[in-house]
């Protein structure tokens, strides 16, 4: 019995040892091989909100890289390697838990580009953070002017619009139908400040005018005080300005206050996962979409809603779309440059133009030189209470279609003047 | 500029009350137990979407009465199986807890019912306005504010009428003595937690009526109630309901002067109460340690 117990013992202390040997040698050689792996594939760092009041928002752009990096490595990868997507919760509103990651994906998992953010300030941090690695970054959707303007850098391009073009597109339709006094709630930060001054300058340009306005602190629940000032001013238009949750929220309580009913509620930047979430009456107002899946006339649209529908069993929004687009710029401009080094590509991309398969819109989309702003289409049109019953995601009714060269504005305006790395 | 004062201070209240809401089941859990329940929004937001969930089948006023206790039921197994074992400990300990399971909460919603708000449809009835001229008074609104005083008072007969509540009473202020008296304090905490996170359900299936329902819904309500109890008294749950109030209408009437600072004006109240009269309007002395 004793000796039984004691080789029983030995044994199992030999397990152990070996065990021990084993996992240390794991440990050695595991490093070579993530290593070796490392210098094969070719990687893209996404870092953008998976939680908070933009989760939904960033989710759909993650999905929209996820089916781009599929199609991509189907047809042989960035430069003959596979490409990789590593992903990184950014948080909806902490620019420092940004900026770390973003330092992580660089330094740690030597990413070859940078990819984010949709709150336009941490979009920002991260550019600045991209600009100083020298390393490639594209911003699928944070809307503030500055990031391909005044603060523009040269490794830093962008596909959502910014903030002045999505006024422009829109000034126009809200002062010849609905009236020149307007009203602002506007969400207290980058996005909301630029994209207030847009709509000021192209209704300004039209002869409209501002009866008042509030800067609504981000994550505003109640909106109701701001609805109070709102209807005291009486305005022609109400513009709501808010996006995400905050637009959700604003929309609710404006129709449930019947303020609907007293003047026409309108803004700029309007997306599908807003519309779906609120209650079919509160589906209401003129607005700005970026890109649309239900275009029936454009090729290879059925197709990106049908492998999107494949994956999530919902439609395209348009941050599915600039997520696609990001991701697919990556790899054409690598190709384009036959280089994975930053200031190639960057210069690859100058005046890019998207092929029609990832462009996606009638008149396509190129990145102007000199800005790396992608210049699209936008789609002005109606929030509608719901869609035909096959087609239940198809709330919005677009009444124009509006080239981007006309809203963006000459390359002065924007004020980016761009340094290039000697 | 004075009827748009007046309107803000009538619109204060009703935001208040609701503030007061979430705040009362804060209260009582803090109170009794002395688990400052960060899961507190997890749970609103969870009683939200449980009426979203139930709408489709029993309509809103079914899903009013079920989802509460569904929820309530949730948080009788919380306690049960995790925060129990944290009594008497250090507070932080709790707080660490509960802090872990509000982001468990809110993930799994996420989960569940995914990370987009969703269209959640209260009675029409209930949705538009009383009169033109006062337009923020909505049915739905002024049903919220019947509740809350409904609540409010159920609550208070509860604890001042019922053998429960004087329990739960007599245990906020000295638990030794109550449990050498015989009472099970274990199976008071428990029921106690479960009234709390039943009023917390409730503010949920409110809440998702006036504002987007998404994950993240309780996060935003939970700091205003947290501020509402120190405004008001930690220990008092008057306090705690003139706190809410309070917050409200100083949040409204800052809207009309000065909207960036409409939410900095409920921290800055917060913060001259601790320095004049750190226990709180309506607090007991000595509370706060």
């Amino acid at each position: 019995m004793t000796t039984d117990n004691l080789s029983g013992k030995r044994l199992s202390r030999r397990a152990v040892l070996k065990t021990a040997a084993a996992a240390s040698a794991l440990q050695l050689a595991g490093p070579f091989i993530i290593k070796a792996r490392g210098e094969g594939v070719v990687k893209l760092g996404l870092d953008n909100p998976l939680t908070g009041t933009y989760a939904a928002f960033g989710k759909n752009e993650m999905i929209g890289c996820q089916l781009a990096l599929e199609q991509i490595n189907a047809k042989g990868g960035i430069l003959g390697r596979k490409a990789e997507l590593l992903v990184e919760d950014s948080t909806s509103g902490d620019a420092g838990t940004a900026v770390q990651k973003a330092r992580k994906l660089i330094d740690r998992d030597k990413v070859n580009f940078l990819l984010g953010n949709v709150n336009s300030a941490l979009a920002q941090a991260m550019g600045q953070v991209a600009n100083e690695k020298g390393v490639l970054m594209v911003d699928p959707g944070g809307h503030t002017d500055p990031i391909t303007g005044t603060d523009c850098h040269w490794n830093v391009f962008r596909v959502c619009n910014t903030t002045q073009m999505e006024a422009n597109a829109v000034a126009g339709v809200l002062i010849k139908d609905y009236g020149k006094k307007w009203y602002y709630i506007t969400p207290d930060y980058a996005f909301g400040h630029t994209l207030q001054a847009g709509m000021e300058k192209a209704a300004a340009k039209l002869g409209g005018t501002k009866v008042g306005g509030d800067l609504t602190p981000l994550g505003t629940t109640d909106f109701s005080s701001y609805l109070i000032k709102a209807q005291a001013a009486n305005p022609d238009v109400l513009i709501v300005l808010t996006a995400g949750q905050d637009a959700v929220n604003c929309l609710k309580q404006a129709v449930q206050f019947g303020l609907n009913k007293k003047f026409h509620i309108a803004g700029a930047q309007q997306e599908l996962e807003v519309l779906e979430g609120l209650p079919p009456e509160a589906r209401i107002g003129t607005w700005v979409f970026e890109w649309y899946w239900k275009q029936p006339h454009v090729p290879h649209v059925a197709q990106f809603v049908s492998e999107i529908k494949k994956k999530t069993g919902k439609v395209p929004t348009a941050r599915t779309w600039f997520g696609y687009a990001a991701a697919w710029t990556c790899a054409l401009g690598a190709e384009r440059a036959k280089s994975l080094d930053a200031v190639k590509i960057a210069k690859a991309l100058q005046g890019f133009k998207l092929p029609p398969e990832v462009a996606l819109m009638p008149d396509g989309a190129f990145y102007r030189a000199a800005q790396n702003q992608l210049i699209p289409d936008l789609y002005v049109g109606n929030a509608k209470e719901k869609g035909e019953a096959n087609e239940p995601e198809d709330l919005f009714d677009v009444t124009r279609i509006v080239k981007g060269p006309q809203v963006a504005g000459t390359l002065e305006e924007t004020g980016c003047k761009m340094t290039w790395p000697t | 500029m004075t009827q748009l004062i007046a309107f803000n201070v009538f619109n204060g209240l009703i935001v208040g009350a609701f503030y007061a809401l979430m705040a009362l089941g804060l209260s009582l859990i803090l109170n009794l137990s002395g688990v400052i329940n960060f899961a507190h929004g997890g749970f609103l937001a969870l009683g939200g979407y449980l009426a979203y969930t139930l709408i489709p089948h029993i309509g809103f006023w079914g899903a009013l009465v079920v989802a509460p206790f569904l929820t309530a039921a949730l948080g009788l197994i919380v306690e049960r199986f995790l925060i129990r074992r944290l009594y008497g400990r250090d507070p932080l300990y709790s707080l660490l807890l509960t802090f872990g399971l509000a982001y468990i909460f809110e993930d799994g919603t996420r989960t569940i019912w995914g990370a987009s708000s969703v269209p959640y449809q209260i009675p029409a009835s209930l949705n538009s306005p009383l009169s033109s001229q006062f337009f923020f008074l909505t049915g739905y609104r002024l049903f919220m504010v019947a509740l809350v005083a409904v609540a409010v008072v159920g609550l208070f007969l509860i604890l001042n009428r019922t053998r429960l509540g004087m329990r739960i009473r007599a245990g906020t202020s000295d638990l030794e003595t109550v449990s050498v008296l015989g009472v099970n304090v274990r199976i008071l905490r428990t029921l106690n937690f479960g009234l709390g996170i039943y009023l917390a359900g409730l503010a949920g299936v409110l809440a998702a009526g006036m504002l987007g329902l998404e994950p993240t819904i309780g996060t935003a309500l939970i700091m205003p109630s947290f501020v509402a109890i120190i405004v008001g008294g930690l220990g008092s749950l008057p306090g705690t309901l003139l706190g809410g109030l309070l917050i409200g209408v100083a949040s409204g009437v800052t809207t009309v002067f000065f909207p960036s600072a409409s939410e900095a004006v409920m921290y800055i109240m917060m913060g001259l109460v601790l320095l004049i009269r750190p226990r709180g309007l309506l607090g007991e002395e000595g509370r706060i340690q």
